[in-house]
Parts: structure tokens; sequence; C-alpha cells
């Protein structure tokens, strides 16, 4: 045997892309509950978005960061789908075969596996859509701003589909790459995959009743706010000037 | 008897089909049968040869949960038929042959063709460097839990079952399986297999071998040997990835 | 028609089979296995408990050598093995499982210092030495002197095997499955090979050879509870049968194991009782002291079956639906013992009784397990009277076991016959004199035969329905030729069973007529092989008026040295003939290295043969000398019974121990 020659790409690309994904993962973690913030106080989304836009580091705010952040992100999407790519069916003749496995044994893991599939599918789209918004419109996130895409742009329905995939898509994926790569498996393999599950259906279901609660939040002001001074949100306490 | 302990008849649903009769097709055929204490999945195809139909073809050798011959799909699940206990199932039962597996008749597979294969092309042997070992002297010493290590591994039965329950491989007929991985995960840790971790690599360090798993777990779960599959397939990506680093 | 050609075939891909192949190989021949099922599903893998080899590496082994293991398997066989070929055998044992262990199987090992076991119901601390740490440690069984049992867990016929298959893999083995050998290529006195039927396909496929190898196993099957596998039907014996020119050896001696579950009759490995387990009654009495008082649950196996069947007999069994049945009770080992080194047992009970052993007892009772007899063979292992033909194993009579079989030489026979075996079929693929001389059209016509008996069986008119006659068979072996025998029951079972026999020349295949895969035809021409085989069992048992080891007669309950020291020959030359021919083949008493004497268990019945006396007198004799002059064991032995000159060049060298310099 050659001994000398092997191809380490494979090793590389399935390593690349559990790492995407946990960065994704832990990502859209931090973003439901920052964007949360609104179930707050407006005023409180306010600050979260200014942080963002470095105001409390350079006493300005830059939404420019927000496009470099999207963009960054966006690009890791960008990576991990493509990585996952390898993984999906790649033919109906394919697709159909593991549906009927699915169906057959009736096996959680593997049906897991087939939602991640489609909530994977789904984001292409809808994940793109809103990466590519805030990108081109960074400086339209705020308390009012935000309210008035969800509702007066109609982004409603779709943050909402977007909620219920990146969510279920993020901590499956969390739960099976910790099994993949043995994460804290521990001496009895049996209990701390069954503690991961456990983690995996709690924090869907924690982070679905935030989401949807800032959703609920955002889409009631888009709907009794007064848009007709603007979406931009004027602070009590913090005065920005040259902002816009 | 009680009216509670009241004899259930079992309907047992087979998918059937002759490869070798071109009149044939694959159908369903049910056989009804009086339950008994102690039924197992074997007494109940044995009774339907003897009694009902004795061309249905179905492989038995230990008939004890050892030799891995008589696995079949069990309401849809990878499963050893003669130690499947009827008393835990519903009444209705329907069995169907391992997919994937070249179909020799009803339920009986070729199972042990796949497997050579799969030996063959993982070389599935010890690899000494010396051929020589004198056989006069006294044994290389080993670790004495290493030993059981090894056998804990090595306790595979070749059943087949944790190739039809991953779903991989239902997509890609050439990823190694479980089955394969184990036995990668056995010699790697075999200090009398002297393959180096490059050798390993270039056996499974692709996506048909270990980076193909998209851990589906359907292997783990139904194993009959309650082999740490999982663990040991994720020993070997960590292991394999590091060889690529 | 279908021809393939090769230098050494072998029918059975059990662990003989395997090893057989793997060393013609080795030497630089052909060799092809054509095996039922994939190799790794043949009932080796079912030895559960271990192999015997006297390694004396643990504590309890310790001062173990060849000697121990000779004399416990002599005395083991009530004196009717062929003392050269266990002498051969102990000499090869420890050689054959180090060969072994290089080729992978992971073998219990020693652990330096204390551990606790458990010894007549005792809890005991053994401290294991320094030295041994890290080799292959052994465990008690039954009939044995020493620790001497080698193990992986209770798994090791499983990794034994897998590391076999493995290794024939490696050897690039040529391996045929679902192949169904139905017929020996037989010209002028020689075996040429078989017609093999392909289970699959139906296809009849002539296998021509210039040396054939039967490794199927033995014929448990015959009776409707044994735990052999279902694959253990005895066509092995019946294809050497109906050659009309080989001969089977002791096909009376069946053996029973004491401990298989009630009702399926699934084995629980005798390493249950070695560990430590016992035997209780109705009562939860341990009974077992009462008849042995020595050796109690660890007796030989065919003792403690008797002694089972004599305690149900006295009304102290269990009753249960499906009979009497008695408790093998291993709660004293404790849970992390049983997880441990019993798991198959704790699987087998959790799958198929419903119960936990770690806290349940186990509902056992004994139940036919082994074959002792089988084709008789010369050491060689080749057939003393059809040229060509060779057997190892289960399915051979080489005999090492006489009439009762040790635990843990089972396994141990197939690969130390198999190393042995592999040589002498090399060496005589070596001479010209292995060079074939059949014509082609006499192995047309064997294929024409066998395509013939087919045909008959699938078109034949208003036959017999082989499932009854089966049934039928198996029931009479397990009533009247089981762990007790007497001539009224045996002469019943003859001519019951002769009486199958010729209903079985006219079976018929009802409705399942495919010539391809078709079980019910599988089943046509088992059971017609399988009537042969229970009748030469049966037959022989009538015959011996003795009891010897696992053949136990209650109407002549003595062993009898003086008529009956010799061994059951049995042939079929006629194929119209009804019983099988029984001849006799004299052990010699004036070769013995251990002659005749008592076994140790229960009142001392033999019937001693002159002869023994002056033998034993001319033993001591020679012992004595030479130990005066200081002889070691190596040459004291070897003036009792030469063997070294025997054995393959290769495998003569002294085993290395911890404890002897050699």
């Amino acid at each position: 045997m050659d001994v000398k020659k092997i191809d380490k790409t494979p090793a590389r690309l399935d390593f690349l892309q559990s790492i995407s994904g946990v960065v994704l993962a832990v990502f859209i973690m931090g973003h439901i509950l920052f964007e949360a913030s609104i179930l707050i106080s407006n005023e409180m989304m306010y600050r979260v978005t200014i942080m963002f836009e470095g105001y409390y580091f350079f006493g300005e705010t830059y939404p420019g960061i927000i496009s470099f952040l999207a963009s960054a992100i966006f690009i890791i999407f960008i990576l991990h789908a493509t990585l996952a790519l390898r993984k999906f069916p790649a033919s109906y003749q394919q697709y159909k075969t593991i549906k009927e496995h699915t169906k057959r044994m009736k096996h959680e893991d593997s049906s897991l596996w087939m939602i991640q599939v489609i909530t994977g599918f789904m984001m292409f789209f809808i994940g793109s859509v809103h990466l590519y918004i805030m990108i081109t419109q960074p400086s339209n996130i705020g308390p009012y701003a935000s309210s008035y895409r969800i509702v007066e742009e109609f982004m409603g329905p779709l943050y909402f589909m977007l909620l219920l995939s990146v969510i279920a898509h993020a901590f499956i994926g969390l739960y099976r790459v910790a099994l993949k790569w043995g994460f804290m498996e521990g001496e009895n393999t049996e209990l701390s995959r069954k503690r991961f599950k456990f983690l995996m259906r709690h924090m869907i279901v924690v982070y679905i009743i935030i989401g949807l609660a800032s959703l609920a939040k955002y889409t009631y002001i888009g709907l009794t706010h007064d848009f007709s001074d603007g979406v931009q949100y004027k602070s009590e306490t913090i005065k920005i000037g040259e902002h816009k | 008897m009680s009216e509670a302990e009241a004899v259930r008849t079992l309907k047992i649903n087979i998918l059937r089909f002759d490869p070798n009769d071109p009149d044939d097709f694959p159908h369903m055929q049910t056989f009804e049968i009086q339950e008994s204490a102690g039924m197992t999945l074997y007494i109940v195809l044995n009774e339907i040869r003897e009694h009902h139909d004795n061309a249905l073809m179905f492989d038995f050798v230990c008939r004890a949960g050892i030799c891995g011959s008589c696995s079949m799909l069990i309401n849809g699940r990878p499963g050893l038929a003669c130690r499947t206990l009827t008393s835990k199932m519903d009444a209705n039962i329907t069995l169907a042959p391992l997919p994937l597996f070249e179909l020799i008749k009803d339920l009986s597979i070729h199972t042990g063709k796949w497997m050579r294969g799969l030996s063959e092309r993982l070389e599935t042997w010890i690899h000494e460097q010396e051929q020589t070992r004198d056989i006069d002297m006294l044994e290389e010493r080993m670790e004495p839990a290493l030993a059981d290590e090894i056998y804990e591994l090595d306790r595979c039965i070749e059943c087949g079952c944790c190739v039809a329950g991953c779903g991989t491989i239902q997509m890609r007929p050439d990823f190694v399986g479980a089955v394969g991985l184990n036995k990668i995960a056995r010699y790697h840790l075999d200090p009398r297999d002297k393959r180096s971790e490059e050798e390993y690599y270039k056996l499974i360090g692709d996506e048909n071998g270990v980076f193909g798993c998209m851990t589906l777990l359907g292997c783990e779960d139904v194993c009959p040997k309650d082999l740490p599959l999982r663990s040991k397939i994720a020993y070997l990506r960590r292991m394999m990835l590091k060889v690529a680093l | 028609m279908k021809i393939v050609y090769t230098d050494v075939l072998i029918i059975g891909g059990g662990l003989a089979g395997l090893r057989v192949a793997t060393g013609v190989k080795r030497r630089g021949h052909d060799a092809l296995i054509l095996s039922l099922v994939p190799p790794k599903r043949s009932h080796s893998a079912a030895a559960q408990g271990g192999m015997q080899a006297s390694l004396a590496n643990c504590k309890m082994g310790e001062g173990d050598n060849e000697d121990v293991h000779f004399s416990d398997t002599i005395k083991g066989s009530d004196w009717g093995a062929d003392q050269l070929v266990a002498r051969m055998f102990v000499h090869c044992a420890p050689k054959a499982i180090r060969e072994l262990a290089a080729w992978g199987v992971p073998w219990s090992r020693v652990h330096r210092g204390d551990h606790s076991a458990i010894m007549n119901a005792q809890k005991v601390t053994i401290s294991e030495k320094n030295e041994a740490h890290g080799l292959i440690t052994a465990r008690d069984f039954g009939g044995t002197k020493k620790w001497r049992t080698c193990y992986t867990s209770d798994g090791t016929g499983h990794s034994m095997l897998y590391a076999m298959d493995n290794k024939a893999h490696e050897e690039e083995v040529e391996i045929h499955e679902r192949q169904e050998a139905m017929a020996l290529i037989v010209d002028n006195g020689r075996c040429y090979g078989v017609v093999s039927r392909n289970l699959m396909s139906g296809e009849l496929v002539a296998y021509v050879a210039k040396a054939t190898t039967i490794a199927t196993g033995g014929y448990g099957r015959i009776y409707s509870i044994s735990t052999n596998a279902i694959i253990c039907q005895g066509t092995g014996q019946a294809l050497a049968l109906e050659s009309g020119i080989a001969t089977l050896g002791n096909m009376e001696a069946v053996q029973f194991h004491p401990t298989a579950i009630v009702p399926v009759g699934i084995l629980t490995t005798e390493g249950c009782r070695g560990d430590g387990g016992l035997l209780l009654d109705k009562d939860g009495y341990r009974f077992m002291p009462d008849y042995e008082p020595e050796k109690k649950e660890l007796a030989s196996r065919d003792v403690v079956s008797r002694r089972m069947t004599e305690h149900i007999r006295k009304g102290k069994g269990v009753k249960s639906r499906y009979g009497d049945h008695l408790w093998l009770d291993i709660t004293l080992l404790g849970r992390e013992h049983i997880e441990k080194n019993l798991r198959e047992v704790k699987e087998i009970c959790e799958n198929f009784l419903g119960i936990d052993p770690a806290v349940d007892w186990i509902p056992v009772r004994p139940t036919q397990h082994y074959s002792m007899g089988g084709i008789r063979t010369k050491y060689t292992g080749e057939s003393q009277t059809l040229h060509g033909l060779y057997s190892c194993g289960e399915a051979a009579c080489w005999d090492m076991h006489g009439f009762n079989r040790l635990g843990g030489n089972s396994v141990s026979e197939t690969v130390v016959a198999g190393m042995l075996v592999a040589e002498y079929i090399s060496d005589f693929c070596d001479t010209d004199a292995s060079s074939m001389q059949i014509h082609s059209s006499k192995i047309e016509n064997a294929i024409k035969e066998e395509k013939a008996k087919l045909e008959a069986l699938l078109t034949k008119k208003n036959g017999e329905d082989a499932y009854v006659l089966r049934r039928r068979m198996e029931a009479i072996m397990m009533e009247k030729v089981g762990i007790f025998r007497n001539g009224k029951d045996l002469q019943e079972a003859v001519d019951e069973l002769e009486s199958l026999y010729k209903r079985s020349k006219n079976i018929e295949v009802f409705r399942s007529k495919s010539r391809a895969a078709n079980p019910a035809l599988v089943n046509a021409y088992r059971t017609q092989k399988m009537l042969k085989v229970a009748l030469s069992v049966a037959y022989g048992a009538l015959l011996r008026q003795e009891s010897r080891g696992a053949h136990s007669r209650e109407d002549f309950p003595q062993r009898d040295d003086a008529n009956w020291l010799k061994r059951t020959i049995t042939s079929w030359p006629d194929a119209e003939q009804t019983l099988p021919s029984v001849s006799y083949e004299e052990i010699p008493i004036e070769s013995m290295e251990l002659p005749p004497g008592f076994r140790g268990y229960g009142k001392d019945l033999t019937k001693h043969n002159p002869a023994t006396h002056a033998r034993e007198v001319s033993v001591n004799a020679i012992r004595e000398a030479l130990e005066r002059e200081g002889a070691s064991r190596f040459e004291i032995q070897s003036a009792l019974l030469p063997f070294l000159d025997k054995l393959p060049q290769k495998y003569r060298a002294k085993n290395a121990r911890l404890g002897e310099t050699l």
C-alpha cells in the first residue's frame, strides 16, 4: 500500500461542515436572545442594536458593522450549505429511498435528519433573503424599523418559517455534532446521548417560545405604531447626533 | 386457562418473492398462527413452513442469537427473528427481508457475500510485521483491560442489522456501514495489528468511510449485540481527522 | 455440466474446516471450502466457555502440562479414546492457542494481584503472579484437575471462528457459500470430491479434488431437543456412510450437556459452573455433593447429566409444562462477573426466558450437545478405508474423546486437528500418488445420479411427508436413545427407525416444486440422510452391552473392558440394506500410556480386562526405572507412548511455560 499519499480533503470537509455549523448555531442562539430584548422594552432593543453598531466602543453608530457581520455569517452560511449539500439526496430516487427507510424504521434520529434536510433546504432561500436584507439595509434594525419590515413589508410569515427551521436545524445539528465527534460522551455513552437529546428538545422548545414571543411583539408594534414619523426609534436617553 | 390468558391468534404478514421464478412478483402473504408460551419468530416461521407453506424460505442457524443468520425487518425494523418473543408484540406482525442485501428468496438474504466483500475491502485481519511468531514460546502479552476492550468490539455477529438500519447506506450503497467501521475500530485498537494511521486512513478516510457517516444512529439502535457503535465511529472520526490535520 | 477442480476440497466452514483450508493454502495448495452457510455463521460460533490448552499461566492452572491434560482427557473418555491421538492433541493445543492469539483472538488475560472467585459456593481470593500478567488466563471446567480452559468472556467460539475466518480471507482461501455436498465422488477406492448443490439456484456442480475433507460438525439434530445449531444434521457422516466404503466410529457416543435452558434447549456454558454456579433442585437444595462429593457440579458432563436425570426421577425436579427441570444458580457470582464473563448467558436468559440471571435461577436440564462419534479416521485424519477422504473436528472420530468429551476440548480439537490434518493432507498432495486419475464420465455420472434422485423426490406421487418421518425420528432418539438407555427401548428404537428409513425411500416433496431455492426439497433429502445416521447411533447403542462414558445402559451398568474395550465401526456397503453393518476395532491395552482404571465417579463397577493389570505393571516398571535414572517427564512419556515421530516436523518442539524451564 502506498502510504505516502492520502487525500486529506474528506476529513477536512467533514470537520469544516461541523465547525461551520457550530458557529452558525452559536450565532443563532445569540441572535434570537438579542432580538428578544424587545420583550423587555423598545429602549432595550434599541440599545442592543446600537451596541452592535459600535456605539459603546466608538460613541458613534456604524451600521456598516452589521453589514460586515452579516456578510461574514452569509459566507459561513454558504460554506456550510455547500458542505452539507454533499449529504443531501442527490436524486429523487435517493430521496424516495431515504424517506421510505425513515418511515419504515420509525426511528427518531433518522427522522430528525430528515427534518434537517428539509429545514436546511428551506433556509437556502429564506435565510439568504434575510441575510441579503441585513447586508444591504443594516440601518433598518430597531424596535420600529424591524417591526415595520415585519408588518408593512410582509416579512412576518417569512420570519416565522425561518424561526422554526433555523431553531430546529441548529439544535438538532448541535446534538448530532456532539454525537458525531464524541463530545463529552463520558463512560456511559447511552446516558450522555440521552442527556444531549433532552437538552436538544428543551432548547428547541425554549427558543421557539422566545422567538415567537419576540415576533409577536414586533408584529404588535408594527400594527399599532404610527410610522408617519419614519421608522427610526428616538431614544429618550441616548442622542446620536450625526446618525443618519 | 382464564379468559384473560386466552390464546392469541397471530397474523403473520410476510413479504414473499422468489427471484428464481419468472412468474413471481413481490407480494404480501398472511398466515394465522396460534400463539404459544415462550414463542419466538423462529418457532412461528418453522410452524408456518411445516404446516402451512413448505416453500417459505428463511435462514436460521444457531437459533440462539449468536450467529446472526436470521436478521430481517420485523415490523419495519431490522432485528434477529430467533430471539424476538411474540409475547412482546402486537398480534399483527409484518416480516420482510432486510433491504440492500441480495435476495435469495422470501426472507432469505445473501449477507455472507456482502460481509465477505467488506472483509476483503477493509482487510479485516491482523496485519503483522513479521509473519512468524514462534508458537512454541510464550504468547505475546496483552493488558487484560485491552483484551476485554477488543473483545467488546469483536462481538459483532455480522447480522447486517446495522446496515439495514443505516440511512446513509440507503442513499450511498458503497458506504462501509457501522459493521465495517466497528471492525476497523477493533483492529485499530489491537496492538497486534501493525497498520499505520495512514493505512487506516486510506481504508476509511473518505465519504464511503467514516466521513460519510451522517450519525443517524440507526445502527446503534438496532444492533442486537448492543455494540458501542456511535462511540467507536466518533473515535475513528477523531483519529482520522488527526491524521489529516 | 459444471466441474470445478481444486487441490483440497473442504466440506464445512467451521473452525476445523477453516483451519485445514488455511493450513493447506499456506503449504501452497489450492483450498476450496463448501459451506451451507457463511463460515462465520457456523456452529463453532456457539461454543461459549472456552478452549482447553495447558498453558499453566493462571494461579489455579499452575503445574499444568501436557501430562495432566492427557490424563484428564483419557479419564474423561472413559478409556475409549485413542491415546496416541490424545497425546498428539495435548501436545499441540498450546501451539494452536498461541497461533490463534497471534491471529487476533482477544483471549482473556491474567491480571496480577488478588481477585476473588467462587469455589464450592465459597468466596475465595486468588493471587496471580506478577510475571503471569498479560498472559492468557483460564477458567475451571468439568473433569479437569487444573484451570485449563482459556476463554474470551463466554464468546470463545465466536472469537476463534472470526479470527480463523479472517485468516482464511487473508490467505485467499476460496469459499463457496450455500453449497451442500450431496454425494462423494468415489472411483476405484478413492475419493475425488463431491457433487454439490447450490442452495440458492439449485445447480449441481462437481467439485473435484485430490483430497476431500469433511468438517461438517456433529449430528445433534437427529434429536428433537439439542443445543446444536439446526444445520448440525449429520449430513457429513451420511456422506461418508453413503460412499459405501468410508466408516463411522462410535456413533452411539452422544453427549448430553447438563445445562441447556428449558424449553428451547439453548446452551448455557459449563463456565457457569466452572465459575462457581450451582445446581439446585425444586427445594432449592444443592444435590450434586450428595452424588459426587469430590467434583460436585464439576464432575464430567456425562456424570452430571446422569445425576441430574436420576435426581429428577426421584421427584426432585421442578414441574413445568415442558417437563421437569432443575435450577442453575449463578446469582452468587454477582452481577459484575456475569456481565463481564457470562454475557452471552445473560443475553440468552433475557431474550429467551425473560429473566435476569444475576437475580433469578435459570431453568435447565440435560440436553443433547455433542457427537463423539463420527467419520472414523487414522491419526492423519484420513478415513481408514476410503483413500483421499479426510475428516476432522466434531465430524470425525479421530478419537481423542472416546465416550465422553471434556468441556473445552471440542473447539480445541477443531483447531489442533485442523492444523495437523492440513499438514498430512499437504504431505499427501506433495506426492505423485495424489495425482488424479478419474474419467470425466464418472464425474458426469455422479452428477446425473444426484439429479435423478432430486427429480424423483419432486415428481413422486402419493409419497411420504418428510416432516412426519423426521419428527418421529427425533422423538424416538430423544425418548429411547437418550441419557439412560436399555435393551428394550433400543430394540424398539432400531425397529421403528428402520421402518422409517424404509418409508423415507418414498418421500415426496409436496407442493413446493422449485428446483432452485426450495426448503422442502432440502428437508426431504436431508431426512433420508439423517435417518441413516440415527440408525447408526441407535443400532450401535443397542449392540454395545456395557456403560461407558456417555453411553449408559441401565441393563448393563458396568464398564466392560473385558468385552467392550473397542470402537464401534459402522458402514453401509450396500445401498439396499436397511440397517448399517457394524464391526469392532480393538483398543489395544498393550500400547496404552494410561491403562484403564477407575474414573472416580460413583461406585467402581468396571469389569476389567486381564491385559490391564499386565500393562499397569509394565508402565509402572518403566516409569520407576526411568525416574531412578533421573529422566525427565518427556523421556518417561516417550518410553511409554512415543508420538512425536507421528507429528509434522514443525509441531514437534516442546511448549514453553512460565514455571517450566526447558
